[in-house]
């Protein structure tokens, strides 16, 4: 279990919160008059990965499930909007709003199956779930294109305009990090909290810990959903690596980059990832070589993520502390 | 299916198994004992295969070349294991298992590029080694040697193994470490010292593999991806922990799979996670395993 | 009768560790369960509070056979169970602990869009006030002193007022002053709220301060039953805690 720190005070003082929160916005809104085209491509990369991250980290920093799979339900949102667009020619309100709902029933289905095990079992079937989802799509050319994936997928031309494009995912993803933000600190969220704090304790506080999981799950493939959807209106494309373990891997390593145990975490380490892995790349030829070491550093060394090691810097300033 | 197509598929299937058993065995054990999922398995095979390739061609003028690389890179990928051990995985014991999968992770990336930039990222080959060119006829079918050293390599590994562990000193202390670390400290055993040496015979495995596998395939970039998945199937089949298990598993998955190729070419790819996701809620602790 | 178990048996493998208990515990009553280590007075617990499962034998609660029921339903039924081993929710608060038990008790733990933050805070203020803990209520469970931990622990369990108490050794490392303030608080909660209590203790000055009947177990069964007096003067049961006994196999 990561180590016990002391909630610091300041950093979550309700006024600089909000100070910070407003800057943070503000700059948001008026951002593409500050950037140019591309950072502000690499900005709307920035907003899904965020959602997906905070999505995923909602079942594994919040409730303490740790799951490998969560790039299986990220594809399935960015699929149904993809074959509904490309296929079925719909209208694009109704392609977006089908992928959370897939997303749901679909993270319902393998959820209940991956919550009977618990910890190694359970990490081991939502990966296995994920490469059943890989390879239905992957081979199911005659739907999703197989491993062409599926290109050109027609949009509205409302979303020709790259700054029309960064509005509307600023405005969805907002929304939706409000909403699971409103979800953690919540009486559910707490409880989830406690699941992860104490999943055998919970049941004896009248808690169906089973159901609760299930639960977490389910909101967490939502969101995922929307997130996919968003990447597949935003790159007017799908491709089967969307649901490839490595992709969920990247989610992992954005939220434990940032930080598992604090909402801002996965979306400051998707800001963080997303710059590194698209200007290194271009840099370098060895950028794998580069994040591997990256990453066994930020395990060994940087545990709880730049958020917690901010937290705890900071707090270690502050001398009063409510207790020993 | 004729009875002859059906031998064969077997046969296929049961070789492609072998391979198979060598590394998961080495994970399993790692699993069993060291409580770590070792996503970088796969790595330290693909390893094997590219250091198997550099011997070959190195001292390609050499007579039985490939008997050598079979000695050498299994010492390599060993002595690569523990380093990794002492210098990364010790300091990550005990941890929430999500840092191991992201460490182990880490290492995948790691290696990969750096067999990318040692031996580029196109095709390398291997030839079969003489004797073992060639095909051998058996019930009226012909069969490539090499596929029956390979099922041979494979019996003779898991016998190896099982004396190994059960039959020596050496097994008992890995027993009782696997079994109560604390206690076999207790006992004066020295534990990390296990775990290094554990880490290293997984690793030595996982490279012996690597080296088996290029004379009739070839050494490439993402054997590591691709193997290490259908290795946690087997090991889950089978039981984290447990030899026979893996050994067992191997065979199920290199039989279905080769079935599977036959049957549904499109799904085959799928039955091993359909049959994992069985083996976690009908029975987590796989066939052969050990209840945690 | 609040609660009573009818012949309850449990083994593990080859051992009985639990045979033939029948045990029973009333409105406004305090039952103590005393006797050596690997008595089987947690497994007994654990049946109870379907945490394991029972192999023979019925648990009856308010006339209700809750046998079977799993865990969460039992304790939503109004039994309140505390642990040997601490079990708080170390990352949490004090007052999120107390909080969360709270939220649960109440049904409003499914609430997805309210704000937590201070919600309850009246009550969890108050509950925080019984156990001695409101000047720590911000400290992160984990880091608490032992003592405190364990009375938090009582706290999690009194926030979900149950009609039934089981609690396990829940003075285990506290000071003597720490001691004498639990049990009073845990005394004058029972005899105000008419609730049952069974606690499992090995500070015998508890036990028999404020018990009104005590079962001594040993190797898994109910030696005797009586009031403090009467477990005093008994021979069977000075015997074991001074002499040995042999070990009974299934």
């Amino acid at each position: 279990m990561a180590e016990i720190r002391a909630k610091p005070t300041w950093l979550h003082a309700p006024a600089i919160r909000s100070i910070l929160i407003s800057i943070g916005f503000a700059s948001l809104i008026a951002l593409p008059a500050l950037i140019g085209k591309s950072w502000l491509n690499i900005t709307i990369e920035i907003l899904i990965m965020a959602l997906a991250a905070c999505s995923l980290n909602l079942m594994l920093g919040y409730t303490g499930l740790v799951s490998f799979g969560p790039a299986g339900l990220y594809a399935v949102g960015a699929y149904t909007t993809a074959i509904l667009l490309a296929r079925f020619k719909m209208n694009i309100v109704p392609a977006m709003i089908a992928a959370p709902i897939m997303a749901a029933i679909v993270g319902w289905a393998v959820g209940w199956v991956c919550v009977r095990r618990t910890k190694v079992y359970f990490a081991l079937l939502t990966l296995a779930f994920s490469q059943i989802i890989w390879t239905i799509i992957f081979e199911w050319y005659a739907v999703t294109g197989g491993d062409n994936g599926i290109i050109s997928i027609p949009t509205p031309e409302f979303f020709f305009s790259i700054v029309n494009s960064y509005y509307f995912c600023l405005a969805v993803v907002g929304c939706c990090i409000f909403t699971l933000w409103r979800i953690v600190n919540s009486p559910f969220g707490r409880t989830l909290q406690a699941i992860r704090e104490n999943p055998g304790r919970v049941e004896f506080i009248g808690v169906n810990l089973k159901r609760y999981q299930l639960a977490a799950f389910i909101l967490s493939s939502t969101f995922l959903g929307i997130a996919g959807s968003l990447y597949c209106v935003f790159s007017d494309s799908a491709f089967p690596d969307f649901a490839h373990w490595t992709k969920s891997t990247d989610m992992l390593v954005v939220c434990l980059l940032g930080g598992l145990y604090r909402f801002s975490g996965p979306l400051v380490g998707s800001a963080i990832y997303t710059i590194l892995a698209k200007t290194l790349s271009k840099h370098t030829m060895h950028w794998n070589l580069i994040l591997g070491v990256a990453i066994v550093l930020l395990v060994l060394l940087m545990r709880n993520g730049v958020m917690g090691f901010l937290s705890e810097r900071l707090s270690r300033k502050k001398q009063a502390r409510p207790c020993a | 299916m004729t009875l002859e197509a059906a031998l064969g598929q077997v046969l296929s299937g049961i070789s492609l198994g072998m391979v198979w058993f060598l590394i998961a065995a080495g994970l399993s054990i790692i699993f069993g004992t060291l409580k770590i999922l070792n996503l970088a398995h796969g790595s330290i095979y693909m390893l094997g295969g590219f250091l198997c390739y550099q011997v070959t061609s190195a001292f390609s003028h050499v007579p039985g070349v490939f008997w050598l690389a079979l000695l050498v890179a299994p010492l390599v990928t060993a002595l690569v294991g523990g380093c990794i051990e002492i210098l990364l995985l010790r300091r990550i014991y005990g941890l929430d298992m999500i840092y191991q999968y992201l460490l182990t992770f880490g290492l995948i990336l790691i290696v990969g590029e750096v067999c990318k930039i040692l031996w580029g990222a196109g095709y390398n080959t291997v030839a079969v080694p003489w004797p073992l060119n060639g095909t051998v006829n058996l019930f009226a079918l012909s069969f490539p040697k090499y596929n029956l050293f390979l099922i041979g390599m494979g019996v003779l590994v898991f016998v190896g193994l099982r004396v190994l562990i059960g039959a020596t000193s050496l097994g008992a202390v890995v027993r009782a470490v696997t079994h109560n670390r604390e206690i076999a400290g207790a006992l004066g055993i020295n534990v990390p010292g296990v775990y290094t040496g554990v880490f290293m015979l997984g690793c030595w495995l996982a490279g012996l593999a690597g080296t088996l596998t290029p004379p009739m395939s070839v050494v490439a970039l993402g054997a590591d991806l691709s193997v290490i998945i259908d290795c946690f199937i087997i090991v889950v089949i089978g039981g984290l922990g447990s030899i026979s298990g893996a050994f067992l598993g191997s065979i199920i998955l290199g039989l279905t799979t080769a079935f599977g190729l036959y049957i549904i070419p499109k799904l085959a790819v799928a039955f091993g996670f359909i049959l994992m996701i069985i083996v976690l809620i009908i029975r987590p602790r796989g066939l052969m395993g050990v209840s945690d | 009768m609040l609660l009573e178990t009818r012949g309850l048996r449990k083994s593990f493998g080859g051992l009985m560790a639990v045979l033939e208990v029948d045990l029973q515990v009333d409105h406004k009553e305090i039952v103590s369960i005393i006797g050596p280590n690997g008595a089987g007075k947690s497994t007994l617990f654990n049946l109870i509070t379907g945490h394991i499962p029972v192999d023979r034998g019925e648990v009856h609660f308010k006339g209700k056979d809750i046998t079977r029921l799993a865990p969460y339903e039992i304790s939503r039924l109004g039994i309140g169970r505390s642990f040997q081993k601490l079990n708080i929710f170390p990352r949490l608060s004090a007052f999120q602990n107390i909080q969360v038990a709270l939220f649960s008790a109440k049904g409003l733990n499914r609430r997805l869009f309210s704000s937590a933050e201070n919600s309850l805070s009246e009550e969890v203020e108050e509950i925080l006030e019984n156990l001695g803990l409101a000047d720590r209520s911000g400290a992160p469970g984990g880091l608490l002193a032992h003592g405190d931990q364990k009375r938090l622990e009582l706290g999690i369990v009194l926030a979900l007022n149950p009609e039934l108490l089981l609690l396990d050794e829940p003075t285990q490392g506290m000071s003597a002053g720490e001691t004498s303030q639990t049990t009073e608080l845990i005394y004058g909660l029972v005899k105000k709220r008419r609730m049952g209590l069974a606690f499992v203790e090995h500070d015998m000055k508890v036990v028999f301060g404020i018990s009104d009947r005590i079962y001594v177990m040993h190797q898994g069964t109910m030696i005797f039953c009586g009031s403090p007096e009467e477990v005093k003067s008994n021979e069977e049961v000075r015997n074991i805690y001074l002499g040995k006994g042999k070990r009974r196999v299934a």
